[in-house]
């Protein structure tokens, strides 16, 4: 067993986790966070995206000790006083939802890019997203939802 | 017609939980005193299976090893009732379920999984349905592989070929794919208050399953629940059994709450596929374009189990011809077992497959015949009241033209290239 | 060398389960205790806007907003089997189950309504708004919710069935009516071929679908999308790899799925041509929007380059194979 301190939307957690515990089973099931998804296990679907220290990373790939001292947002820390985020808010807008299932995970990886990059082309948009597996969506509905948050954060 | 609500653009109702990462898929569901189930599959294509569980069942942690003896009726199946919930004797492709380890923990289940000796008598296999249709090939049941021919027999097509100005002649293969909807299976099972047996899992057709869980279970239909969480993608893959009467099996006797989530592997693994199909197609046309006859042979790979064979098969035979009108038809679909994975639903059923032929046939005909691929298609397309190859009137809904100039628009089509 | 080419694909689609075999959706609608309107339906919502569908059909037919609508479909002890959330058959099959108890339960709501207001009959007896009122005497009206309190030891419910018409085809001659209704799509699509690395680029794609009527538009793109992403991905690159029965791929690192940089903008076009036995003229499209993708990909690789492919899928190692052979021929070789 190992002693981890991690900040997980907004709130910091101490616990003891097993040394081979990876970061998505730690969120899910010591701390009860099941929007992070998982589809693949080997990092290859981004279903597990969580953003953390900034940087989205597939959750099931990084180890729960790895993330001692880290600073980590999953989907259910994006929503601030009970209103969501305009990435939220226009995937529901435009319909780029289907089964769900990818969806916390492509939210969080155009959030990540909309902090860094508030102006993205569509190429970058579409890059931002490469690592989030959808089959229901083609994905286009998702673009669309990234202009219409970009709307929304201009205070359109 | 005023409409206030239909034809607007209403936000999904299951959107704003989808967005927070509040759904509940089965593997989100988390209850006190749970216990885990993992499935030991074949390793092999076909032949004769003997198991020894005893070592595994020494493991500390593993509360029982579910096989065939332990399930009332081995049985299930959409339309057939050919799959095994457990293997009994013979597995008929690889990832057949031969056991289910109910343990305490995921671990555990994997080390008893290991511990589980398998002692298999390998037999030929066969893996082309063309093969498979042979007389002589090996048996995937033991009956001819060849579960079901459709036919269409419309006019006369040998008389009308000798009419035709132009007649092309291809044979197309298409491969088996899969569905890969992002929410592996995963499910979560246990025995209520009043003893019913709850299985909560991801499905196209809680009802049905519920039918099947009580069949295999041999207990009344009233005794189990099916609660469909939320469903990460189907696409035709969660019409058959995976997890589910495994689950309610191992409820039942436990009388404690069961989970199992699949890997992505295990996925594959576990549900059908799309039918793989070989289609051999003969069309004809006259000189002006106008479509005479068409002759098609369709063999659908169905794999170990017939799922929806006979029927995505009957539903590639109807829509063979492509949406034209064609006077003189003969059609011969056939599903065929081989020890391939198991076909079965998937977007199209079999609808998906013969437009890669028709379409393509078309386009060859056109060229052929000096014309462009949306001319020798106007000529033939289904309008209102045209006549379908099994003799149905399309009396209304048939707004092909409309759609096929819609597709175009922006496009030019202006091929006329040399015969090579 | 890149090569453009242009290519389209038709088809059709019969939808339901087909061939005479009993096709049956029910629902059933409720009034609960708050005036709301309950609706059961054992459909499942796979992904594909079902639920949606339904609380916009039954607030449609009632009147409603859809905020009054409290839809139940994940208990099979609480809801009535409206059979499979395959066949693109929801929309039409259990749309119209729900269509047909809401109409009944309207009725049902005018008896009681008739009975609350100490009425001869339930002639001119309207509906509305979360109300029942006489139209020729307005001031006769009740609320859904006065309803519910004034009865609330009985259960004010109604029940629908739809079953869809086919007729069994003959086994010799394959003459029948398997399917209704059928639909209808076209798509055009414009590629880049490399003809050095066989890569296939879509340069420019339109989908048209017949919908018979749009219940939801969005949702009807939707589905659009994702279908020509599935198709491209299965006529261009997806393959589990089969030897000898065993899949070779089945990780997503060699099983590869569409991803957002290979799918391409899609003009998605909406034909309505509303369908006389469907629920508002709605049509299902969930499996249609697939279908004439790929062919219509496949041609365009022919008009780029000028081989046929024949044998999915059309892999770039695939392609090079075929181009170069090709150009054997076509030097005598």
């Amino acid at each position: 067993m190992i002693d981890i301190r991690l900040t997980v939307n907004g709130k910091e957690y101490s616990l003891s986790i097993e040394e081979d515990k990876r970061l998505i089973d730690v969120l899910r099931e010591d701390l009860g966070f099941i929007g992070v998804m998982e589809g693949c296990g080997e990092g290859e679907c981004g279903a597990c995206t969580v953003i953390m220290d900034g940087k989205t990373v597939n959750s099931c790939l990084v180890m729960g000790f790895q993330a001692n001292g880290k600073n980590i947002i999953t989907i259910e820390g994006l929503a601030k006083d009970g209103k969501l985020d305009p990435v939220q808010q226009a995937f529901i807008d435009v319909g780029a939802v289907q089964c769900g299932f990818c969806i916390p995970g492509a939210i969080l990886s155009i959030r990540a890019l909309l902090n860094e990059n508030p102006k993205p082309t569509e190429e970058e948009i579409r890059e931002s997203i490469s690592g989030n597996l959808c089959r229901c969506t083609g994905y286009n509905k998702m673009l669309e939802a990234v202009e219409r948050a970009r709307r929304y954060e201009n205070g359109a | 017609m005023v409409l206030n609500v239909v034809g607007k653009r209403v936000p999904r109702i299951d959107a704003l939980s989808k967005v927070t990462g509040r759904a509940i898929y089965p593997q989100d569901i988390y209850m006190d005193n749970m216990a885990y189930g993992k499935t030991l599959r074949s390793e092999i294509a076909h032949g004769y299976v003997s198991l020894d569980t005893s070592e595994a069942e020494k493991i500390d942690g593993v509360l029982r090893i579910f096989t065939y003896k332990d399930v009332p009726k081995n049985e299930h199946g959409v339309v057939y009732k050919d799959h095994e919930v457990f293997i009994s004797k013979k597995v008929r492709r690889v990832g057949d379920p031969l056991a289910f380890v109910v343990a305490e923990n995921e671990k555990i289940c994997d080390l008893a999984l290991e511990k589980i000796k398998v002692t298999y008598e390998e037999l030929e296999g066969v893996f082309d349905p063309v093969e498979a249709m042979k007389e002589d090939a090996p048996k995937v049941h033991d009956k001819s592989n060849v579960l079901y021919h459709f036919k269409i027999r419309k006019g006369n097509v040998e008389e009308a070929f000798k009419r035709c100005y132009a007649i092309v002649e291809n044979t197309y293969k298409v491969h088996m794919v899969d569905h890969a909807f992002l929410q592996p299976e995963a499910g979560v099972a246990y025995v209520d208050e009043e003893g019913n047996i709850v299985v909560m899992v991801a499905t196209q057709y809680p009802h049905y399953d519920r039918e099947e869980i009580a069949n295999a279970l041999q207990v009344p239909v009233e005794r189990v629940r099916v609660i469909n969480t939320n469903v990460g993608g189907a696409f035709g893959a969660r019409e058959d059994i995976t997890l589910q009467i495994h689950l309610a099996l191992a409820a039942k006797e436990l009388k404690r709450p069961i989970k199992t989530v699949y890997s992505r592997e295990e996925s594959f693994l576990a549900h059908c596929k799309r039918h793989a199909m070989v289609m051999k197609y003969k069309t004809g046309a006259d000189k002006d374009g106008k479509l005479l006859a068409m002759e098609a042979e369709i063999i659908g790979d169905t794999g170990a189990y017939a799922s929806w064979a006979a029927n995505v098969m009957r539903k590639a035979g109807v829509h063979a011809t492509g949406p034209y009108y064609i006077p003189n038809v003969k059609v011969d679909s056939y599903a065929v077992y081989t020890n391939n994975p198991f076909a079965g639903a998937m977007r199209g059923f079999g609808a998906t497959q013969v437009p890669i032929a028709h379409e393509q046939q078309m386009d060859m005909l056109a060229e052929k015949l000096g014309m462009d691929p949306v001319t020798i298609r106007l000529k033939n397309i289904f309008k209102k009241g045209s006549v379908t190859a099994t003799g149905q009137v399309l009396t209304e809904g048939v707004p092909l033209e409309e759609c096929l100039i819609k597709a175009i628009e922006g496009f030019t089509f202006n091929i006329k290239r040399e015969e090579a | 060398m890149k090569k453009r080419g242009r290519g389209i694909g038709l088809s059709f689609y019969g939808t339901g389960y087909g061939n005479g075999f009993p096709d049956v959706s029910k629902a059933r609608v409720k009034l609960l205790e708050d005036g709301k309107v309950g609706l059961f339906v054992g459909g499942a919502e796979v992904g594909q806007g079902a639920k949606t569908v339904f609380v916009q059909i039954a607030a449609e037919t009632l009147d409603l907003y859809t905020e009054n609508i409290h839809l139940e479909m994940e208990d099979t002890d609480i809801t009535p089997d409206s059979g499979t959330a395959a066949a693109t058959r929801q929309t039409y099959n259990t749309g119209n189950a729900i269509k047909i108890a809401c109409e009944n339960f309207m009725e049902k709501l005018k008896e009681y309504g008739r009975r609350a207001l100490k009425l001869n009959s339930t002639a001119g007896l309207k509906v509305e708004k979360g109300e029942v009122y006489l139209e020729i005497f307005p001031q006769k009206s009740i609320s859904f919710r006065e309803l519910a309190e004034m009865y609330k030891e009985e259960t004010i419910e109604a029940e629908g069935e739809f079953i869809a018409q086919t007729v069994e085809m003959d086994p010799e001659t394959g003459q029948g009516a398997p399917y209704w209704p059928y639909t209808f799509s076209a798509c055009g699509v414009e590629v880049e071929v490399d003809t050095l690395t066989g890569q296939v680029d879509i340069l420019k794609a339109r989908l048209v679908q017949d919908v018979g009527r749009a219940i939801n538009p969005a949702m009807v793109e939707g589905q659009m999308d994702g279908g020509f992403a599935m198709a491209l991905g299965y006529i261009l690159f997806e393959d589990l790899n089969l030897v000898k029965g065993k899949m070779k791929n089945m990780k997503f690192s060699k099983y590869l799925i569409p991803t957002a940089m290979d799918m391409v903008e899609v003009e998605n076009i909406i034909v309505e041509e509303p369908e006389s036995t469907a629920p508002f003229g709605a049509k299902g499209i969930g499996e249609p929007v697939m279908i004439p993708v790929g062919p219509a990909i496949l041609n365009a690789i022919y008009d780029a380059v000028g081989v046929r492919i024949t044998e999915l899928p059309a892999t770039p190692e695939r392609l090079i194979k075929a181009i170069e052979e090709a150009e054997r021929r076509a030097n005598g070789g």
